[in-house]
């Protein structure tokens, strides 16, 4: 394929994946957009103003779904990463079973544990709680860190650690300054993946959090459920802000060969 | 070691002590109770799609309880009333700490509140603890019935709505007036009118509209589920609407799945009619850009059906006397006269203003309404009343099963 | 000084892996095995004395569950053969070096990083009839109204659905291959092509038996998700038959007490129905 066709054909790509935000930030600065307008016939920036007033929920929910997602990304990465060591580098009985079961939660939809968690968290006195949000926000993050670190340390030369201990190096130093900045990249990689899938959870923040944990998402479906386009248009654009945020501190490093978020394969 | 046992020990007692045992607060006097409540807070679950009522609730009565009683006012936004229901029944199915609840007051009516009350999971026998409850008048059946389910003290009231159509005068200037008029029109206007299928709230209560139609009114409805009566008109109901469905949007193939959905496309000229059990929602609507100012509320000549809506405190809810005092302060003649203004709401009052202090009756006697909400006593004329969960029950899973599938 | 022999001992935690493993594995058996097995004692009933299969009964029994269990697995299928075809061209396209091509890789990446309501809004705000390539079509004069604009939202085939899922997956599935891609090199086609094969056929018989473990990992993740999801059919879907993820939610908040056990089943039968299918998949592999 010449150079051009890859030119046309990857233009093709980038529209189609940019053309369902193109509605969505309109509707953000628009009012009263009807058919068959095809853009606002009033522009305005009220939406934004209102949404960032100080009687709005907006602020605090986006801080709540920051804080939220950013406790997920850190405790499935101190769970995942030495779960991720253990499946990577070792072979041991019952190796594959482990594996199923922490890889599990991807394959089984959340609705089918979602009515069955709110039983457990009930017991335990987790619901209605930021905590409990966190907690069951586990369940869709951890099998992402685990499935991202696994393949990492699969793909990690364990001898150097050896060779550090032989010189002398205790274990956590071992670790701390021969294990962990080989696997820095995928650590960020894993937390990034834990972060945007907490960030977007619904279902699982609504069951647990029983409304009371008021994140981006909830009131995403609350603005687009009332018919507030505008307000739904505003809390979009928001939701896009980390991913955003990751894109621009990837490009700043961006090489010819191109840096990948997702190296998960 | 010691120490720390008797701090955990006071704490225990305090927290016990705290605890708002319904019985002991019914034996307090209203002073008594507000003392209790002072300092305290109060978590109200209620649908949250509407800025003006989250508003109203959040600044205007919470900015009241916060001056007045010291008493914090969370409002906990739902999409649907029954996962407020679920979170009762699932705490109390769990046995987690009666009265110590995460709900302490919901915005309800009709087959959720038929749920609470059968479920026992609904606080019951206060309401005329309430001193504002002497604004309301009890003996209204309307009031004194949620859906047909007598209220019986397990909730009070909180504002009255009726159902109404609502078309763009600038595009559909004679809209059918009467269900027999619709359903002509229908036919005339192919592809340009649609309900939401049930179990959507709004959709079903316009499929129980022609269900009064086939009944032949109203007053052939009144009373407890009859099995042959709902089978001989269920019929005729099916047949009218399976009748219409080639002439609906999409030659009726597929429903709208909400009444946004509907609302979104009536504003986008999609269809030419909507309709709402909320009048006063079309004026919030034009005001916020969703609907174009030719945008007009109407009521129907042969009635529309009318509704209460109620605010109760569930049995294990923690702050039961914050609750007390909040639909106290709701049912004010200030606070329903605030809540009836077009820019704030503009909701219909449950209590009788003639009760209501002077300023109140005044208020009430110059009240404005928004141009494009239709006025409540013109609408009020023809006023139907609603049907029992049974009823309702019935007719939606019949619509599901013989006209949605 | 010790030499390699000891080497083996000196790995940390080599010993005992179970010791690495347990706090994972204790929070996924407590949160998910326990939702999972409280789903399943909800869906029998316990918790409201004894045990029944009523709700089994009621639910495979109900023609309406059947219909949304076939057009759950319709959009699965879909979704998932769409995204894995797409995503394999969008990798072998981006492979390669042209003008903008890290652009157009950093660009491909977003829709990665976007929650599925906000794509399902878009997709819905970009489809719909009355919606954003509609006015397009309306004002190019294609169309004289929303009616006359094809239905690719809440349709019969759910094609907005699938739309929504082809989108947000296509970046997923590509990056995954592009990182394999980039693991294998060029060595194993370059081989075939000298020994004369053309570069479709070095494609096909070298690279794609190579990709295809990750493409049936990566495959399985979004049957998974685009069978299960619920907030993408509640936006996109129509009303009749929904999702079965909508349905177990319909039944979940239905007013009437008696349809949970009905809502746990068929969330149930979404864990099995996923769980039974993904496996044929793997173990056919």
């Amino acid at each position: 394929m010449s150079a051009r066709w890859r030119l046309v054909l990857g233009l093709m790509l980038v529209v189609a994946s940019m053309a369902p935000l193109l509605p969505l930030g309109l509707w953000s600065v628009a009012r009263g957009w009807y058919f068959p307008q095809i853009l606002p016939a009033t522009w305005t920036l009220e939406p934004w103003a209102r949404a960032l007033s100080p009687r709005s929920d907006i602020p605090e929910a986006f801080v709540t779904t920051t804080a939220i997602a950013l406790a997920a990304a850190a405790l499935s990465l101190v769970l995942g990463i030495p779960a991720g060591r253990a499946l990577g580098l070792y072979r041991f009985r019952g190796k594959a079973l482990v594996e199923l079961a922490l890889l599990a939660p991807v394959i089984v939809p959340g609705i089918a544990v979602g009515l069955g968690i709110h039983g457990v968290f009930l017991r335990l006195g987790l619901t209605n709680s930021a905590l409990g949000v966190v907690l069951v926000h586990l369940v869709p993050t951890l099998p992402y860190v685990v499935f991202v670190m696994s393949g990492v340390f699969a793909n990690y030369d364990a001898a150097a650690e050896a060779q550090a201990r032989s010189l002398g190096a205790r274990p956590l130093q071992v670790l701390w300054h021969v294990m962990l900045p080989a696997i820095a990249p995928g650590v960020a990689v894993a937390g990034l993946f834990a972060f945007l899938v907490s960030w977007s959870q619904y279902i699982l923040t609504l069951t647990i959090g029983g409304g009371r944990v008021v994140t981006l998402p909830l009131l995403l479906y609350a603005q687009a459920g009332a018919g507030r386009n505008d307000q739904a248009g505003v809390l979009a654009v928001l939701s896009l802000a980390p991913g955003l945020v990751i894109l621009a501190l990837v490009a700043r490093r961006i090489t010819g060969r191109g840096v990948m978020i997702g190296g998960a394969g | 070691m010691t120490r720390m046992m008797t701090a955990i020990g006071a704490l225990l007692i305090a927290g016990t002590a705290q605890a708002q045992d319904g019985d002991v607060l019914l034996a307090m006097s209203w002073d008594e109770i507000v003392e209790t409540a002072r300092g305290g807070e109060v978590n109200v679950f209620m649908w949250g799609g509407a800025d003006t009522i989250n508003a109203y609730v959040s600044d205007h009565i919470g900015g009241i309880l916060a001056d007045e009683y010291d008493i914090t006012l969370n409002r906990v936004p739902l999409a649907d009333t029954a996962e407020a229901v679920n979170i009762v029944l699932g705490e109390v199915e769990a046995g987690a700490g009666m009265d110590a609840g995460a709900v302490d007051m919901i915005w309800i009516n009709g087959e959720n509140f038929r749920t609470m009350k059968q479920g026992d999971l609904v606080w019951c026998g206060y309401v005329d603890k309430l001193p504002n409850a002497s604004l309301v008048d009890f003996e209204n059946p309307a009031i004194a019935n949620d859906f047909g389910v007598p209220v019986e003290g397990c909730e009070v009231p909180w504002s009255r709505v009726q159902f109404a159509f609502a078309h763009d005068t600038a595009r559909t200037p004679e809209p059918p007036r009467s269900i027999p008029e619709l359903l002509d029109w229908i036919e005339a206007n192919p592809g340009r009118f649609t309900y939401p299928a049930p179990p959507d709230f709004t959709g079903a209560a316009f499929v129980r509209h022609v269900f009064t139609h086939a009944a032949g009114g109203a007053d052939a409805l009144v009373g407890p589920f009859d099995q042959e009566k709902f089978d001989a008109v269920a019929a005729d109901t099916w047949e009218i609407l399976n009748g219409i469905e080639p002439h609906l949007w999409r030659e009726g193939v597929t429903y709208p799945t909400s009444i946004t959905q509907l609302q979104q496309m009536f504003a986008n000229q999609e269809v030419d009619l909507f309709f709402t059990y909320d009048p006063a929602e079309i004026g919030t609507a034009v005001e916020n850009g969703i609907f174009p100012e030719t945008a007009m509320s109407y009521g129907l000549s042969d009635g529309t059906l009318a509704n209460t809506n109620y605010m109760a405190i569930p049995v294990n809810a923690a702050n039961k006397a914050a609750a007390m005092v909040t639909q106290n302060l709701l049912l004010s003649g200030e606070a329903q006269l605030e809540k009836a203004q077009p820019e704030i709401w503009g909701a219909a009052a449950v209590i009788e203003p003639s009760r209501a202090s002077a300023e109140v009756q005044e208020g009430f006697a110059t009240l404005e309404r928004h141009p494009s909400v239709v006025p409540v006593e013109e609408l009020g004329q023809a006023a139907l009343p609603e049907l029992t969960p049974d009823w309702t029950r019935a007719i939606e899973d019949g619509w599901i099963r013989n006209v949605g599938n | 000084m010790a030499g390699s022999a000891t080497s083996a001992i000196e790995v940390i935690g080599r010993g005992h892996p179970w010791l690495s493993l347990a706090p994972a594995l204790c929070v996924i058996a407590v949160l998910f095995g326990g939702g999972l097995v409280l789903g399943l004692a909800g869906s029998l009933g316990m918790g409201r004395g004894g045990v029944s299969l009523d709700a089994w009964i009621a639910v495979l029994s109900e023609g309406r569950v059947w219909r949304s269990l076939g057009l759950s697995l319709w959009i699965a299928f879909a979704s998932t053969a769409l995204a894995c075809l797409i995503g394999l061209g969008a990798a072998l396209l981006l492979r390669r070096r042209f003008p903008g091509q890290g652009l157009a890789r950093l660009l491909f990446q977003i829709n990665l990083t976007i929650p599925h309501a906000v794509g399902a809004l878009g997709i819905l705000w970009l489809l719909s009839q009355s919606g954003f390539v509609s006015r397009l079509s309306a004002g190019a004069g294609l169309i004289d109204g929303p009616a006359g604009f094809p239905a690719l939202t809440q349709d019969r085939f759910a094609i907005g659905i699938i739309a929504h899922y082809v989108w947000k997956e296509v970046p997923f599935i590509g990056l995954i291959l592009l990182a394999n891609m980039q693991s294998l090199g060029d060595d194993p086609e370059s081989a075939a092509r000298s020994l004369g094969a053309s570069p479709f056929a070095a494609m096909r018989l070298v690279l794609l038996p190579l990709l295809m473990p990750a493409l049936i990992r990566a495959g399985a993740i979004v049957f998974a998700f685009s069978f299960g999801a619920w907030e993408v059919p509640v936006l996109l879907g129509q009303s009749a038959p929904v999702a079965l993820p909508v349905l177990a939610w319909q039944r979940f908040t239905d007013p009437d007490l008696a349809t949970r056990p009905e809502a746990m089943a068929i969330a149930m039968l979404i864990a099995l129905v996923a769980a039974l299918l993904i496996r044929v998949a793997m173990v056919r592999r």
